[in-house]
């Protein structure tokens, strides 16, 4: 194994602690808690009266618009990571395609703020 | 048996042909047909020439075609979401009106 | 078997697996959630090749963003499984399939160049050489990267964005503008007698 993948054991071995410790308990409970199931436990719990419809609801659309928006400012910051790492390298060139990027995508923020696609009605 | 680039290569083209599945399979669901589209492009970025060349170069396009992939998922599902909004439905038969 | 390789063939086969389920999924919730496991899989396959930038970015974009967005459309449109049966289209998938299948083992049995893939060498991190090659070697790309998000931005506003007449609306400007004497008066009426017999 290289010395790359050596950096990442302890993240592994986190990972295997984690699920089995995770995996452990789950079974623990499952096997050790006494389980004597009942109409009346198995319903689903709702401040005593019965639920009034299914968890399942749908969700509002505005919802939806903010994830889009936050898709593509994601999008950008994932751009800034390397960009911010390597300024040191490429120098006024980089620099100036980095900003007309920005400039790119201030446009379409600008838009969505006079459209008001930020504002919670 | 020591992994190689041929392993990453079959892996890859074996997603992608799940993906194809996918969209032939699920046809009448525009949802599950994005989802493939997704695996697809997933599967695209999975070639290893870049470790394989020792070119980082590779990497570059992997980053690009991701992004197209963000931007697809998202207009995508806008239509989406315009389209159910519409009709209440989502069944591709239904989208037909601009057929001639 | 080397760690790195029995790495790999967890991660495939987790990704071939996972795969499968979100074509053959019984709820779409259940397809997005293996559509996650997929994708955290081929974030792991990455950061195997040394691409970990990839990999992070695999994982932010994602399964952060593109996966809630379709966990997000799902329960939006809330429609159940429209499109009847999958058993009478399986034929023609797995035709389709097939075909994909049969150009694969042609590449298969001809065999490929060899050599593992193995993490770029030198000392310069992964995120520190693709930023030096975006940009300025691909700058033209990630303009055309820019304008897309762009796109996709005023894209996704005019299609999903509703404006409604009549919605009390947050005024920063007023707002942060307000003085306190525009706000609060303060009254010492006599004893007995109401504010409102004051005269006001």
């Amino acid at each position: 194994m290289n010395a790359f993948l050596a950096d990442y054991l302890p993240i592994a071995l986190f990972f295997v602690v984690a699920g089995a410790l995770g995996g452990a308990m789950a079974v623990a409970a499952w096997l050790v808690a006494p389980q004597r199931p009942d109409p009346e436990k198995l319903s689903a719990y709702e401040c005593g009266f019965a639920p009034f419809d299914d968890a399942r609801g749908r969700f509002d659309v505005r919802f939806y618009l903010v994830a889009i928006l936050f898709i593509i400012f994601d999008l950008e910051i994932a751009f800034l990571f390397p960009w911010a790492i390597a300024l040191g390298d490429i120098g006024l060139y980089g620099f100036g395609s980095m900003m007309v990027f920005l400039a790119l995508l201030t446009v379409g923020f600008v838009y969505e703020w006079r459209k008001g696609a930020l504002e919670w009605e | 048996m020591t992994v190689t680039l041929a392993h990453y290569l079959i892996l890859g083209g074996a997603v992608f042909t799940v993906g194809i599945v996918g969209i032939v399979l699920n046809r009448r669901n525009v949802i599950m047909i994005l989802m493939a589209i997704e695996l697809l492009l997933l599967a695209v970025n999975l070639n290893p020439f870049s470790a394989h060349l020792g070119d980082p170069a590779g990497q570059v396009f992997t980053l690009f075609v991701l992004t197209v992939a963000a931007a697809e998922a998202a207009v995508g599902l806008a239509i989406l979401v315009v389209f159910f909004r519409l009709r209440g439905t989502i069944a591709v038969e239904d989208i037909q009106d601009l057929k001639g | 078997m080397a760690a790195p390789d029995l790495f790999f063939w967890l991660c495939s086969a987790v990704l071939m697996l996972s795969s499968v389920f979100v074509v053959s999924a019984r709820s779409l919730v259940h397809a997005v959630f293996f559509l996650i496991l997929a994708f955290l899989n081929a974030a792991g396959l990455f950061i195997l090749l040394g691409a970990e930038f990839l990999g992070m970015m695999m994982l932010i974009v994602y399964v952060g963003a593109v996966a809630v967005l379709f966990l997000f459309v799902v329960m939006t449109l809330d429609t159940g499984r429209p499109g009847g049966s999958l058993r009478a289209r399986l034929p023609a998938a797995l035709a389709a399939g097939a075909i994909l299948l049969l150009e694969l083992a042609f590449v298969a049995v001809a065999g490929g160049p060899g050599g593992s893939p193995e993490p770029l060498p030198g000392g310069v991190s992964n995120t520190r050489a693709l930023g030096r090659l975006i940009y300025t070697d691909y700058a033209a790309l990630f303009e055309l990267a820019g304008a897309i998000l762009l796109v996709a931005m005023i894209g996704a506003i005019v299609l999903a964005h509703r404006y409604r007449p009549g919605v009390r609306r947050q005024n920063p400007v007023r707002q942060f503008g307000r003085r306190q004497g525009e706000s609060i008066r303060l009254e010492d009426p006599a004893v007995g007698a109401g504010v409102s017999e004051q005269g006001r």
